[in-house]
C-alpha cells in the first residue's frame, strides 16, 4: 500500500514558493505587529505609566518622607483596619464560596439559578449602593438602628460596618472561581469515593477539595486583593474617622484631598505593591492549574 | 453473594427507566446487562450499587433486603465507564483509598496497606507505575487501576458500568479476555453493563437483554442467541433478514407472521424450489474470512444479505457463474418466526 503511494508524483504547483502558503488563520506580519503595537501603547499609557507615577511620586521627597508617611499613627491604623477587614472577610468568603460552589456544582435543586444570580449580585451592583444597603439596615434611621443603639452596638461608622461591606463586595470571588472546575469534574470521583466507603467529610477533604485547590487559591488571592482595595462601599459605611474607621484606600483619599501628595502616594504605593504581588501569585497559580489540567 | 431484584421501578420525570424488573443473579456468576442506550441497564446497575434509589421494589443481597442500605455499607466494587480515578492522587494512593478511609478500628496499618496495594497492582500487572498520576496512563491502564481500586475493599459484588466503552477496539478485546480470566480466578459475583452484544457474548456467563426499562430475555449466551424470546432480542444480537408472510420450510409460515433469517443461515441455490425466494445479486463484498452478498428480492425489490465463508463463495461463483445481475434463489437453513404486530425493524437500528 505505502509503496504505491510513494511512487505517486507529489503535486507541486510551479512558481508557488512554499513560504506564501499560510494557514487560514495566519495574518500578514504588518497586521500582527500593528495590533501588538496598539496593545502595547495602550498598556503603557493606561497601566505602566500610572503605576510608575505612583512609585515616583511616593519617593519624590526621599525615603524619610516616604517612611514617615507610612509609620505615622493614622496611616498605621488605616493599614491595620485594612488587614483586619481582609482577615475577617477572606476566611468568611472562603467558607461561603466553597459551600455555595459545592451545592451548585454537585447537586440539583430548585432555585439553583436564583442562587447563582444572587452570588453575582455584588458584581452587578454599584459598590456605593452596597454600602448604602448597610446604612439603611443598620444606620441610626435604619431598620435595626434603634435596637442597636439601645444595646450600645455600633455597626455603621465603625469596624463591623466596614467588615460587612467588605464581605458583601468580595463574596463572589471564591464561589465564581470554584463553580466552573467543580461542574466540569462532575460527581463521578465523589461517587467512586462513596462506593469505596468514604464519608461526607472524607470525600470533601480527600477528593473534592484537592481537585480544586488551585482554583480555590486563585479565588482567595483575588478576594484578598479586592478586600484590601475596596473603596466605594467602605467609604459609605466608614464615616472617615481618622485613626479609627479609615482603611488604606480612604486614608489615601484624605491625604490627597489635603494636598499631601507624597504621603498619599506613599500609602498608595503599598496598595500598588500588593497588586503586583497579587499578579505574580496569580500568574504562578495559573501555571500550576495549567500543569494539573494536562 | 447472590443478588435478587424484586418488582423494581424507577422513573426520571415522565420516563420509565426500570419497569417492574425481576432478576436473579446467582453467587459467583459474571452477568452482562445488554441493551441499547436508554434501556435502563445503567440505572439498574446504579440501583444495585446504591448510587440510585428505586421508586419501589427491593434489592436483596444474599437474601437480605439491601434496598435502603447506604452505598458505603453495601461492600460493592464499582468501575465507572470513564474510570473516575482521583486525578490528584498517585496510582498507589488511588488503590489505597478504600483502605485509608476506613474507620480507625478496622483500618489496616501502613505496612499492610502497602502490601495489599502492591499485591493488587501486581494482579492488574501495573505494579511498575505506582508513583504515576492517572493522566500519565493510557485508557486501558486506567481502567485496570480502577478495577484494582474497586477490588481493594474486598467487594462481595463487582459492578462495572460499560467498563470498556471508552477504549479502542484492540485494547477492548484484550481487556475483555483479561476480565474473564480474572473472574474465573476470583469468582466474585459480577455484573457489567454493555451495549456491545459481542462483548456480552464473549465475556458473560449469562446475558440479560434489556429494552425500554424491561428485561426482554435472560439466559446463557447460546440460549439467547439460538432461542431469542422476542424480535428485539433477535435483532439486537446480530444482523437479520426479514421476510413477511409465508416463507421457508417446515411447520408454521402462516400469513401474518414475520420470518427472520440470519445472513449466514441463507443458502444460495440455482433452482426454484418450495420455500425458496427468487433474488438478484447486486454485489459481493469480502470482509475478512467471509464474503457478504447483497441481493434484491425479485418480488418486492427488498434487500437481503447473505454471508458465507469466502471459499464457499468462490466455489459457488465457479459453479453458478455468479456476477452482479445473476438471478438466484435463496433457501433458509433456519427460520425464526414471530407474529406480525411488531415494531418497525428500521426503527430499531
Amino acid at each position: 500500500m505505502s509503496a504505491s503511494v510513494a511512487t505517486l508524483p507529489l503535486p507541486k504547483a510551479a512558481g508557488v514558493a512554499p513560504r506564501s502558503i499560510r494557514s487560514a488563520t495566519t495574518e500578514p506580519a504588518w497586521v500582527k505587529w500593528t495590533l501588538v503595537g496598539i496593545a502595547l501603547a495602550f498598556l503603557t499609557f493606561f497601566l505602566f505609566v500610572p503605576l510608575a507615577v505612583v512609585f515616583v511620586e511616593a519617593l519624590k521627597k526621599g525615603w524619610d518622607v516616604y517612611l514617615a508617611a507610612i509609620v505615622e499613627p493614622d496611616a498605621r491604623s488605616a493599614i491595620q483596619l485594612t488587614l483586619i477587614a481582609a482577615a475577617i472577610s477572606v476566611p468568611l468568603n472562603l467558607v461561603f464560596g466553597i459551600a455555595a460552589a459545592w451545592c451548585i456544582a454537585k447537586f440539583e435543586f430548585r432555585g439553583k439559578n436564583l442562587l447563582l444570580t444572587l452570588i453575582d449580585l455584588p458584581f452587578s451592583v454599584s459598590p456605593v449602593i452596597a454600602g448604602l444597603i448597610y446604612v439603611l439596615v443598620f444606620g441610626l434611621q435604619g431598620w435595626f438602628g434603634p435596637w442597636l443603639q439601645a444595646h450600645d452596638l455600633k455597626v455603621i461608622f465603625a469596624v463591623p460596618g466596614i467588615v460587612l461591606a467588605t464581605v458583601f463586595i468580595t463574596f463572589p470571588f471564591v464561589a465564581r472561581e470554584l463553580i466552573p472546575p467543580m461542574q466540569a469534574q462532575g460527581t463521578e470521583q465523589e461517587e467512586a469515593a462513596r462506593v469505596l466507603g468514604a464519608g461526607g467529610w472524607q470525600i470533601f477533604w480527600r477528593v473534592t477539595l484537592p481537585n480544586v485547590k488551585w482554583a480555590l487559591l486563585y479565588g482567595v488571592i483575588l478576594c484578598n486583593a479586592r478586600a484590601m482595595g475596596e473603596f466605594g462601599a467602605v467609604s459609605v459605611v466608614s464615616g472617615h474617622i481618622r485613626g479609627q474607621t479609615n482603611t488604606m484606600p480612604l486614608h489615601i483619599e484624605i491625604l490627597y484631598n489635603e494636598y499631601q501628595f507624597a504621603a498619599a502616594f506613599a500609602v498608595a504605593s503599598l496598595l500598588a505593591g500588593l497588586a503586583l504581588v497579587t499578579l505574580v501569585l496569580k500568574y504562578w497559580v495559573e501555571q500550576r492549574m495549567k500543569k494539573e489540567a494536562r | 453473594m447472590s443478588i435478587e431484584i424484586r418488582d423494581l421501578n424507577k422513573r426520571f420525570g415522565a420516563t420509565v427507566v426500570c419497569d417492574k424488573l425481576n432478576l436473579d443473579i446467582p453467587a459467583g456468576e459474571l452477568v452482562a446487562l445488554l441493551g441499547p442506550s436508554g434501556s435502563g441497564k445503567t440505572t439498574l446497575l446504579r440501583i444495585i450499587a446504591g448510587l440510585e434509589v428505586p421508586d419501589s421494589g427491593t434489592v436483596l443481597f444474599h437474601g437480605e433486603d439491601a434496598t435502603h442500605t447506604d452505598v458505603r455499607d453495601r461492600q460493592v466494587g464499582f468501575v465507572f465507564q470513564h474510570y473516575a480515578l482521583f486525578a490528584h492522587m498517585t496510582i498507589f494512593e488511588n488503590v489505597a483509598f478504600g483502605l485509608r478511609v476506613r474507620p480507625k478500628a478496622t483500618r489496616p496499618g501502613e505496612k499492610e496497606i502497602r502490601a495489599k496495594v502492591t499485591e493488587l497492582l501486581k494482579l492488574v500487572q501495573l505494579d511498575w507505575i505506582a508513583d504515576r498520576y492517572p493522566h500519565q496512563l493510557s485508557g486501558g491502564q486506567r481502567q485496570r487501576i480502577a478495577l484494582a481500586r474497586a477490588l481493594a475493599v474486598k467487594p462481595k459484588v463487582l459492578l462495572l458500568d460499560e467498563p470498556f466503552g471508552a477504549l479502542d477496539a484492540k485494547v477492548r478485546k484484550e481487556l475483555r479476555r483479561w476480565l474473564r480470566r480474572l473472574h474465573d480466578e476470583m469468582h466474585v459475583t459480577s455484573v457489567f453493563v454493555t451495549h456491545d452484544q459481542e462483548e456480552a457474548m464473549e465475556v458473560a456467563d449469562r446475558i440479560v437483554v434489556m429494552n425500554e426499562g424491561r428485561i426482554e430475555q435472560q439466559g446463557t449466551p447460546d440460549e439467547v442467541y439460538d432461542h431469542p424470546a422476542s424480535p428485539f432480542v433477535l435483532q439486537f444480537l446480530g444482523d437479520v433478514n426479514l421476510f413477511h408472510g409465508r416463507f421457508g420450510h417446515g411447520p408454521g409460515g402462516k400469513d401474518g407472521e414475520v420470518s427472520y433469517v440470519r445472513p449466514h443461515e441463507l443458502e444460495i441455490v440455482d433452482t426454484a424450489e418450495e420455500g425458496a425466494v427468487a433474488a438478484v445479486l447486486s454485489q459481493a463484498l469480502t470482509v475478512g474470512p467471509n464474503t457478504r452478498l447483497e441481493l434484491r428480492r425479485a418480488d418486492d425489490a427488498g434487500y437481503v444479505d447473505v454471508e458465507m465463508p469466502r471459499a464457499e463463495y468462490l466455489a459457488l461463483r465457479e459453479r453458478l457463474g455468479l456476477m452482479p445481475g445473476s438471478a438466484v434463489h435463496l433457501r433458509p437453513r433456519r427460520v425464526t418466526r414471530f407474529t406480525e404486530d411488531l415494531p418497525d425493524p428500521a426503527a430499531m437500528i
